[in-house]
């Protein structure tokens, strides 16, 4: 069956958006937080081309969605990161869970 | 040429000239000509969005190509992000006055205004990915531009996470909706969703819900809002009224195309959805709202709750009061842009010249600080859907098309909230005009910041104009509904 392979694909994939969603919910810290993102977008990604290759194989949507997601999620963790280290130089700690200034 | 391209150019130009100006040595320079330049780029965009408007009632000639519709709908909410935007510019000068990134704030700023205007008119899934990006990335640098202040670094990384997080979300819906029509422009995915088999397959069910997750984490949807009050709180002032009132409309736009247009074949799954989340949204965003000290964090439980009220739309969306619903959605959408911006500018005017926002700083804020006072006051009884002000009129086409659209419990409900929220708009309003204040100097008059006096005096007359003749907005916002059905 020709779509043996993909099932695969789909496999690997949601598995990659199991764990990024899982490190996201569990994790405490940010940079650990960022990875699972990181984990999520590449899921997408892996999908993305996956798709093209088996059902839409004409068409080059899918490549090319894949290429701007991985730019965009480099600019992504560019920010982030410089954000990452702001709050490391005030606190020296990136713990998500102990960041609580405000509270309702 | 197409429009699209002006903004694209106007504003690319702008923040480059704006980011390369923050080099500069001069430090008059680096504080006062960014201003006057994204002044500018914002002006000559609504000159030309307010243009293509009148041309397009004369002569509705919408323009499709592959990546962008630019239709009535696009312009409506091009002319609500610009509006909100040219309300930030402006009380920036006075609120960021003195700070050390000036240039680069602006530069963010028009680059994420950008965002918003090509979100308004993106019809394709690639489009909408980089316009979404284009829009949240910069907000996440300036909801912590101020490095030194630990509040607002919390918010930029709890918002950042999140954010990421939705994104993240969106593009997994999106290769799903790739996977399974071959296409990302929303015309061809409308077409190729039709000769799917069963609208309750279990793949579109997933990826209703990674969408519905995905825009629901911009546009503060219930389970999806924990992250607005921390960054709405931490945030520079005129950055919270830059994401409830800017990003979180263009949130709504999106999901309007890609929900009512894209994806009408699968309604079955997404109606109802989007009336257990209306229901839950606003009552919690309601609920919450009482119990908070800090006006700011009030507001931004507030502007849940009003989501809350905009997703009734939504909910409607594929019954028979269809048009309604969507026409109180841009209705709302509009007043809702202005009266929250309102609010969050006054509360940065507060900010600014008493140095905090906590309760007690708006006891009788009215012999302080008189502007602020009224147009707070005036903005808060909007959004409580106070008679004759614009956000009855739109609070009341949203309920009617609930009634319409054999949802009235979503009505009563919607119609018990207001009464609600109004429990907290008149607590603050009581605090500003019967309240003794406390402490020494509290009598004394404090000199109001000009440009944010006058920013909340236009807001309060569009409050009070489109209130008195609200078939001001009410007719354009349904041109936009009729002009792509």
């Amino acid at each position: 069956m020709i779509l043996e392979p993909l099932v695969n694909y789909l496999f690997v994939s949601v598995v990659l958006f199991a764990i990024g969603v899982y490190g996201l919910v569990t994790k405490k810290n940010a940079l650990r937080m960022l990875f699972a993102v990181e984990i999520l977008i590449n899921s997408a990604n892996l999908n993305f081309v996956a798709f093209t290759r088996y059902l839409h194989p004409t068409s080059v949507t899918g490549q090319a969605l894949a290429m701007f997601s991985i730019s965009l999620a480099a600019a992504e963790a560019a920010v982030g990161l410089a954000i990452i280290l702001a709050v490391f130089r005030l606190r020296k700690d990136v713990d998500v869970s102990e960041i609580k200034g405000l509270r309702g | 040429m197409s429009t699209v391209f002006y903004y694209a150019a106007i504003f690319t130009v702008s923040s480059m000239l704006v980011s390369m100006l923050s080099l500069s040595r001069s430090s008059s320079v680096r504080q006062s000509i960014p201003f006057f330049v994204s002044l500018a780029a914002l002006l000559l965009s609504l000159t030309l969005t307010l243009f293509k408007m009148l041309n397009y009632l004369s002569a509705p000639s919408p323009i499709y190509t592959n990546l962008f519709h630019e239709d009535f709908l696009a312009y409506f909410f091009a002319l609500t992000v610009l509006l909100v935007s040219l309300f930030v510019v402006l009380s920036s000068r006075n609120y960021m006055w003195g700070e050390r990134n000036l240039a680069v704030y602006f530069s963010l700023l028009l680059f994420s205004t950008l965002g918003m205007v090509l979100l308004s008119f993106a019809a394709d899934l690639l489009m909408i990915v980089v316009a979404w990006e284009l829009m949240s990335i910069p907000t996440y640098v300036l909801a912590g531009l101020r490095k030194s202040d630990p509040f607002s670094n919390e918010a930029s990384v709890k918002y950042f996470l999140l954010g990421a997080f939705s994104s993240g979300i969106l593009l997994y819906a999106i290769s799903l909706t790739y996977g399974l029509t071959g296409t990302t422009n929303l015309n061809a995915v409308l077409q190729n969703l039709q000769q799917l088999p069963n609208p309750l397959d279990p793949i579109a069910i997933l990826m209703l819900a990674l969408y519905i997750a995905g825009f629901g984490l911009k546009m503060s949807v219930v389970p999806f809002h924990m992250w607005i009050p921390d960054a709405y709180e931490g945030a520079p002032t005129t950055i919270s009224a830059f994401l409830s009132a800017g990003t979180k409309k263009a949130g709504f736009v999106v999901a309007i195309r890609v929900f009512v247009v894209a994806l009408p074949f699968l309604s079955v799954n997404w109606t109802t959805a989007f009336a257990i989340l209306a229901l839950a949204t606003m009552t919690l965003g309601n609920i919450a709202a009482l119990t908070q000290r800090s006006v700011s964090r009030m507001l931004a439980y507030s502007s849940i709750a009003q989501a809350g009220y905009l997703l009734i739309g939504f909910a409607v969306a594929s019954g028979p009061a269809k048009t309604l619903g969507l026409i109180g959605v841009l209705f709302h959408v509009f007043n809702h842009a202005v009266m929250q911006s309102a609010a969050f500018l006054a509360v940065a005017a507060v900010d600014r010249a008493i140095g905090k926002v906590g309760l007690d700083s708006f006891a009788s804020l009215w012999r302080r600080m008189p502007i602020t006072a009224l147009s707070l006051a005036v903005a808060l009884l909007a959004l409580a859907g106070i008679p004759p002000l614009n956000g009855f009129w739109s609070k009341l086409v949203l309920f009617t098309a609930a009634i319409q659209g054999d949802m009235a419990w979503l009505a009563v409900a919607a119609v018990l909230n207001s009464a609600l929220s109004l429990g907290y708009y008149a607590w603050v309003i009581k605090r500003m005009y019967i309240d003794e204040p406390t402490g020494l100097g509290a009598q004394s008059k404090i000199r109001e910041p000009t440009l944010i006096s006058a920013v909340l005096l236009i807001a309060t007359a569009i409050t009070i104009v489109v209130g008195i003749y609200p078939s001001l907005i009410y007719d354009l916002a349904k041109a936009a509904v009729l002009a792509y059905q």
